[in-house]
């Protein structure tokens, strides 16, 4: 509940902070609106792919082929190259139909793929996935060059509305141009800050049905197969029909996640939906955050992306290196160190747009060390779910 | 949804006279010869990147995502040898020469870091489910490309493409086609082949050869009784694991002289799918099954690859025939050509 409300409180937050004293700092150290809407789209991705691989022990390697599909799909709804859809099919009715067909695809390389267990199964999943992905990328058909992907065309120049679909006043459109802004108690709200909260919506309503699946008894069966699937077996479930099921919903939710990314983005590539490492890039958050902890992808992909934008080579937005160009002085800035190069030259060379390196030595630490996450050990350490045992610690027992 | 949209331009292919007219120019001796011999250079290449991987998951069950990594490593540490010691004037011999020194230095290398991985890392994981190797050898990818790039773009290359530096400093016998009768072979698809060959040969004397080819064999079969009967388990993985990290970097060497492949950050996931694909083929962990998973993949390669460049137009052809291979093994014999009957102990 805590992590909810600091998230919706989290626009005004950085408007508040972007605009006050140590706005340089804020402006450097946290994330931008737009990256923000990212995390929440990707986080969603991340923690379908922890659904399958942190609950049931099965790593699902191709997960990258239900987020492209999600994202394919919205896309070519949009672009009017998908029959029987019109072109100016709602956004929430295209995003769902999206989603069936990767649970869709799942069924077919699930039936597969639980022949299989341990590295066989991430090995095949990933070997689906590369097959989409090299197929997506040489098909034509998608895109007019299929290896820069497709982007939505003219037929769909408004943006894509999160809401009830046929009635316009009940949707709020998503996207950096094309989003709608909403004057609220006098502040007009950007169009960034209106995607945050309609993709949010989504995502919260997603981890919620999630959650849902974990703690029935379907989920309670998930958990057995991972510890022990013989186990599981001889007691008389079908766990393959229980994996199976696992893995559908898990992709369903990948490919709304993926439908999310391309309502927001509006331009997909094959690289950044059906690649193999966009499924590692889940890996990280959902190792960093916490496997199998559903709501743990989510502080690992903000801890990644974080990271990632702080040390990011880019000028605008914020970042390591405008920061001290903006507070430290020119001369300690081209102060020699040892070795011939300056500190500005070293940062460039060793830190800046090398986020992968840290954050692959902390993940590397985090297995070694920390294998159940950041959430995992909090959980841990505090004996419980941070919501019901935090407030207990701060106003003792009542 | 996809298969309806595709039947028209399938059924327009069929109907193109194209089709029987490329075949019966592939079925040429002329051309079915220079496919055979540039399978079998893909395939010696795919062999030298998948055996090193295949070694260490038969013997300790470790599925190394960071082999790729190790290659791309080794195809620049080799260009550094070369780039340093060949100038203009250097004799085309010479540079051959030069090119098994720096074979040596590579494996010397690689060894040493594959041997500083395992001690340090990866045997802190062996009591944990094998998910945790995957893990934490993709971490390890990450870490080392970042650093190659960082080391890369510090000395103004551009660490996405090809570094062509290295790629001049082949003989020059080997950048050029040589004709032999009808046929033009590429020179350096000849000298591919021989490397491969000395490769397997070299690997498969050392595993039923020598004393320590006995333990990893032992080892592999079964761990407990190898230990048991006074085998240190402990080292003989270690001394696997430097093994198949030098052996990615000697591939990684032969990559750097080749153009199509070259020496360049993103070849770490370049090579690390074909070696995945191969190895799953042919068979997780089995030596004879790699070689034979490398023939498959070399030949549809080059097959396909013929057909797209001189019959079809679909670029995607020669990879995505790799992977449906691959898929297809895996839902028809899972365990792969040679492969155990008992799937998923690992």
């Amino acid at each position: 509940m805590l992590v909810i409300l600091a998230l919706v409180a989290y626009p005004a937050v950085y408007h508040l902070l972007t605009n006050s004293p140590v706005a340089n700092l804020a402006v450097a150290v946290l994330p931008r609106m737009d990256s923000m809407v990212a995390v929440l789209y990707f986080a969603l991705f991340a923690m379908s792919f922890d659904f399958i691989s942190g609950y049931t022990g099965y790593l699902s390697f191709g997960h990258a082929a239900f987020y492209g599909t999600g994202a394919y799909v919205v896309i070519l709804i949009a672009n009017g190259k998908v029959p029987l859809l019109p072109p100016g099919t709602p956004f929430v009715v295209s995003l769902l139909i999206a989603a069936v067909l990767a649970a869709l695809l799942a069924v077919v390389i699930g039936l597969v793929s639980f022949r299989l267990t341990g590295v066989y199964f991430a090995m095949i999943t990933l070997g689906f996935a590369q097959v989409m992905y090299v197929f997506v990328r040489g098909w034509d058909y998608v895109a007019s060059n299929p290896r820069d992907g497709p982007a939505v065309g003219s037929t769909h120049a408004e943006g894509f509305g999160i809401g009830i679909p046929f009635v316009d006043q009940l949707n709020l459109a998503i996207g950096s141009f094309t989003g709608d802004t909403v004057t609220l108690l006098g502040h007009e709200l950007g169009t960034y800050t209106v995607s945050f909260y309609m993709v949010g919506l989504v995502v919260l309503l997603s981890y919620f049905a999630m959650q849902r699946v974990i703690h029935s008894p379907f989920g309670r069966v998930m958990i057995a197969i991972r510890e022990n699937e013989e186990r599981a077996e001889a007691i008389g479930y079908d766990t393959f029909r229980y994996k199976l099921g696992a893995f559908v919903m898990s992709a369903f939710f990948g490919g709304v996640a993926g439908a999310l990314f391309a309502g927001f983005r509006r331009s997909v590539t094959p690289e950044n939906t059906f690649y193999f490492l966009v499924t590692g890039d889940a890996l990280l958050a959902s190792i960093i955050g916490g496997f199998g902890t559903l709501a743990g992808p989510l502080y690992g992909h903000l801890f990644d992306h974080g990271v990632r934008e702080f040390l990011s080579n880019r000028g605008q937005g914020g970042g390591l290196l405008p920061y001290l160009q903006e507070t430290l002085s020119e001369g300690l800035l081209t102060t020699q160190l040892p070795g011939g190069i300056s500190v500005q030259g070293f940062i460039q060379a060793a830190l800046n747009g090398h986020a992968s390196l840290y954050v692959g030595i902390v993940f590397v630490l985090v297995v070694l060390y920390v294998p159940s996450g950041i959430l995992g050990t909090v959980r841990s350490r505090l004996g419980g779910k941070l919501s019901e045992t935090l407030p207990a610690r701060v106003w003792g027992d009542r | 949804m996809t298969v309806p949209l595709l039947l028209p331009e399938l059924a327009a292919f069929a109907l193109q006279t194209g089709f029987v007219d490329g075949l019966g120019q592939f079925l040429r001796p002329t051309n079915l010869v220079s496919v055979l011999v540039e399978g079998l250079a893909k395939s010696a290449i795919y062999v030298m990147i998948a055996s090193g991987l295949t070694l260490i998951f038969g013997l300790m069950g470790v599925l190394n995502f960071a082999h790729g990594s190790l290659t791309m490593i080794g195809a620049y540490l080799a260009g550094v040898v070369m780039v340093v010691l060949v100038g203009s004037a250097t004799g085309q011999w010479t540079r051959l020469a030069y090119f098994f020194g720096a074979l040596v230095v590579v494996f010397a290398a690689l060894s040493l870091l594959g041997g500083i991985m395992e001690v340090g890392l990866i045997r802190e994981l062996y009591d944990r489910p094998p998910i945790y190797q995957i893990l934490l050898t993709f971490g390890l990818t990450l870490v080392l490309e970042e650093v190659v790039r960082i080391v890369v773009q510090f000395y103004g290359l551009q660490p996405i493409s090809e570094w062509q530096g290295a790629l001049g400093t082949k003989p020059a016998f080997l950048a050029t086609d040589q004709s032999l009768g009808p046929l033009s072979i590429r020179g350096l698809a000849v000298f591919e082949i021989l490397l491969g060959v000395a490769t397997v040969a070299a690997i498969w004397a050392f595993l039923t050869r020598t004393r320590y080819g006995l333990y990893i064999r032992a080892g592999s079969e079964d761990a407990e009784m190898a230990e048991a009967l006074g085998i240190d388990v402990r080292r003989v993985f270690t001394v696997v694991f430097a093994l198949g990290a030098g052996i990615a970097g000697v591939a990684g060497a032969l990559l750097m002289w080749d153009p199509v492949w070259g020496a360049s950050v993103p070849l770490a996931a370049e090579t690390l799918l074909p070696a995945f694909v191969v190895v799953i083929i042919g068979g997780l962990g089995t030596f004879r099954g790699t070689v034979a998973g490398a023939l498959v993949v070399g030949m549809a390669d080059a097959t396909t690859t013929w057909w797209f460049q001189n019959v079809v137009t679909w670029t995607w052809l020669p990879e995505m025939a790799v992977f449906l291979i691959l898929v297809g093994m895996l839902v028809v014999k899972p365990q792969g050509l040679y492969g155990v009957e008992e799937v998923g102990g690992h």
